[in-house]
């Protein structure tokens, strides 16, 4: 929490600029602020850690949502993730403006858009911004305060004006009935749904794609009944997922083999599905904490795996699930010989993969003092461990990705004006002998160390990506780990 | 080193058989130049996972962060000033301290003000009668638009009126304030608590 002049004083960039990046922080969510305590006129900022980390998942939410849903929600949610913090008419001018730069023909009318929006927050995907309290206005720090059932209330858009402006083709919205009425993304929703993604992944991968589908549905049915923070979903009756899955229209095989893919999912060691009962023909729920541990083991034995090799993998496994074990121990059981085992036991334990007790056996005082040693593996330590250097990947990929970008930046920009310039030339109907006189003005070397970085920043970034998926799935098992306790 | 000979047992608390070397075998090579800046890396990770859903992230990506550096958001350390009007973003729920007008009144302001005092009185009967004109119009216009939304044409008149707020209002940032605290002012006494009870207040200053 700092104010602003505290800042200004830290930050010797100027004023005006310090103001300006607060500014933009607090429209794209990034920054909250609130009246200081002494000083009802001064704010103090806070930074929201979670959603400058979901800036790298941007493009996970646009693929997400043109999967649930098409390509007019795609489109709005790109707006709003671009302005930060918009009203529903702003959204809907520019989406449809977007829109038809992107085709040509007029394809979709404003009020197809403002149901695309209507479906966007029914699904509580984006979330309206506090609003200004009544006296805000006269405040110099404007309280902002929202209700529980207004959150997601998308109000009535004047579709008119709109379609008025869109046919002038204006560039701004000006004022408009529900200015005052601002959305942003919603950053929890989009984390669950991520979430549900990695858990039918999961079940298609153990199974088969079928159970991926029943598993998708049986989902939804849990997230409809229960409350969003437990650890363990609702149970949901046997006779409820039949329904469902008659209901939605699923493939034939399902239909048919139905009872056998639910077996199959709740037998499992997974722990996908919980039997929890027999009423109904069977209760079934979800236990977040036993399946993200599992998912979190599995991550954790390929990395180990991939890194020391299959036996340091076995000797990790057996720790694991056997609790303590002596060094002795885990070479007979792990069936390795034994100078190697101590290596990767050693290899293990520097790397903070195993962690090791000692317990005395002191009897008589003159003997040397024995003592056990013992090895085992504290989960949660070693996903914390896990978890930084994760971090630490991640951040040395975005690095290393800006500075070979500005590095090369007059390079990239040359190469990207040459781009440009032959596309409008091959469009207007140019002959091809000046288009290849002019394509030659960039050297084939230039152009080929242009191709290099272009390749290297697209492994950056996909680098980044599936970092980041490890780092959801850790954080997951030590948020629901934390909630249980 | 445990044991140097004291007492009969100089047995050490580890056993060197459990250590993995023998006993002819020789220690560890001692190192003759600095480690290599970068570990050698033992195993290559595995290939990066190139489907769809990657593609299309990728493709995303780009597009995204283009469109952001091309945006008016994107900050450039320039020296222009007045850009609450270019900035899309919404004000009226910003703080006021963050909209542009109050550096270049208050940095004049802020230092020098005994100058000012006397400035003041020159410049005082030509500032009240361009503040009185200035309020004749803005209570029409404001009567216009109905309410108090901001508005381009507006917005010099109500910079001007808060800036006269501001000069009513207690100066926010006092010049002396370092960290939250009046440190400053307290660093010497001004001797009212001389006569004040004197139990355990001595800190050791010697009394002469």
């Amino acid at each position: 929490m700092e104010k602003l002049s505290a800042k200004s004083d830290h930050i010797y960039l100027g004023e005006a600029i310090v103001k300006k990046a607060l500014a933009v922080m607090i429209q794209h969510n990034l920054v909250k602020f609130q009246a200081s305590e002494r000083n009802n006129n001064v704010a103090e900022y806070t930074m929201i850690h979670h959603n400058v980390y979901c800036l790298i998942r941007y493009p996970k939410y646009l693929y997400m949502i043109k999967r649930i849903y098409g390509t007019s929600e795609e489109i709005l949610l790109e707006i709003l993730l671009n302005l930060g913090q918009a009203s529903a008419s702003n959204v809907i001018f520019h989406s449809a403006n977007r829109l038809n730069e992107a085709n040509d023909s007029e394809v979709l009318s404003p009020s197809a858009l403002h149901q695309s929006f209507q479906r966007l927050a029914q699904d509580n995907f984006i979330i309206r911004c506090p609003k200004l309290a009544e006296n805000a206005t006269l405040l110099k720090v404007p309280t902002l305060e929202i209700e529980e059932k207004e959150k997601f209330a998308v109000p009535n858009v004047e579709i008119e004006p709109i379609a008025r402006m869109l046919k002038e083709k204006a560039t701004q919205l000006g004022g408009h009935c529900d200015s005052e009425i601002i959305w942003r993304v919603n950053h929890e929703r989009f984390d669950i749904e991520l979430r549900n993604v990695i858990l039918v992944n999961a079940a298609a991968r153990r199974v088969d794609t079928t159970a991926g589908e029943l598993y998708h549905l049986i989902l939804k049915l849990w997230r409809e009944s229960s409350n969003p923070d437990s650890p363990v979903t609702t149970p949901v009756s046997y006779n409820v997922i039949k329904d469902a899955v008659r209901k939605n229209d699923s493939s034939p095989i399902l239909l048919e083999h139905f009872d056998h893919y639910l077996r199959v999912l709740y037998e499992d060691s997974a722990g996908l599905i919980d039997r929890a009962g027999d009423a109904g023909g069977g209760q079934f729920n979800l236990d977040y904490s036993k399946v993200f541990e599992n998912l979190a083991c599995a991550s954790l034995d390929s990395i180990v795996l991939e890194r020391f090799g299959s036996k340091a993998l076995r000797l990790f496994r057996l720790t694991r699930i056997q609790k303590f074990m002596e060094q002795d121990q885990m070479q007979n059981v792990a069936m390795i010989p034994a100078k190697e085992a101590k290596m990767f036991t050693y290899k293990l334990l520097e790397h903070n993969f195993l962690q090791i007790k000692e317990l005395k056996k002191g009897t008589s005082n003159f003997a040397p003092v024995k003592s056990f040693i013992l090895y085992h593996v504290e989960l949660p330590q070693v996903v914390r461990t896990t978890l930084e250097a994760s971090y630490k990947g991640l951040f040395n990929a975005m690095v290393r990705q800006m500075h070979d970008l500005t590095e090369n930046q007059r390079l990239l920009e040359k190469h990207a004006m040459l781009e440009s310039m032959l596309e409008r030339l091959k469009g207007d109907g140019v002959p091809d002998e000046e288009i290849a006189e002019l394509s030659d003005t960039m050297p084939p070397a230039e152009k080929s160390l242009v191709e290099k970085i272009h390749l290297m920043s697209d492994n950056l970034t996909l680098g980044q990506t599936q970092a980041d998926e490890t780092i959801l799935i850790l954080e997951s098992y030590l948020k629901f780990k934390s909630k249980e306790l | 080193m445990g044991g140097r000979g004291r007492g009969r047992g100089n047995a050490v608390s580890f056993n060197i058989e459990q250590l993995g070397f023998g006993r002819g075998e020789a220690g560890p090579v001692s190192v003759t130049q600095p480690p290599p800046l970068f570990p050698s890396l033992e195993n290559r990770p595995l290939p990066l996972i190139k489907d769809v859903e990657n593609e299309y992230i990728l493709v995303t990506q780009k597009d995204l962060s283009t469109r952001m550096r091309n945006s008016p958001f994107y900050l450039k350390p320039s020296e222009n000033t007045s850009y609450e009007k270019e900035l899309p973003v919404l004000w009226n729920r910003m703080p006021a301290e963050l909209r542009e007008t109050l550096p270049k009144r208050l940095a004049t302001g802020n230092s020098k003000v005994t100058l000012n005092a006397k400035k003041k009185k020159v410049e005082d009967p030509d500032k009240i009668f361009a503040k009185l004109e200035k309020k004749e119009r803005t209570e029409s216009e404001v009567e216009e638009d109905g309410d108090g939304k901001e508005d381009e044409d507006d917005q010099d008149k109500s910079d001007d009126e808060k800036v006269e707020m501001e000069d009513d209002v207690v100066e926010d940032d006092d010049p002396e304030m370092d960290d939250e605290t009046d440190y400053a002012n307290n660093y010497f006494e001004n001797g009212e608590a001389y006569l004040d009870d004197e139990d355990g207040q001595d800190d050791g200053e010697a009394q002469f």
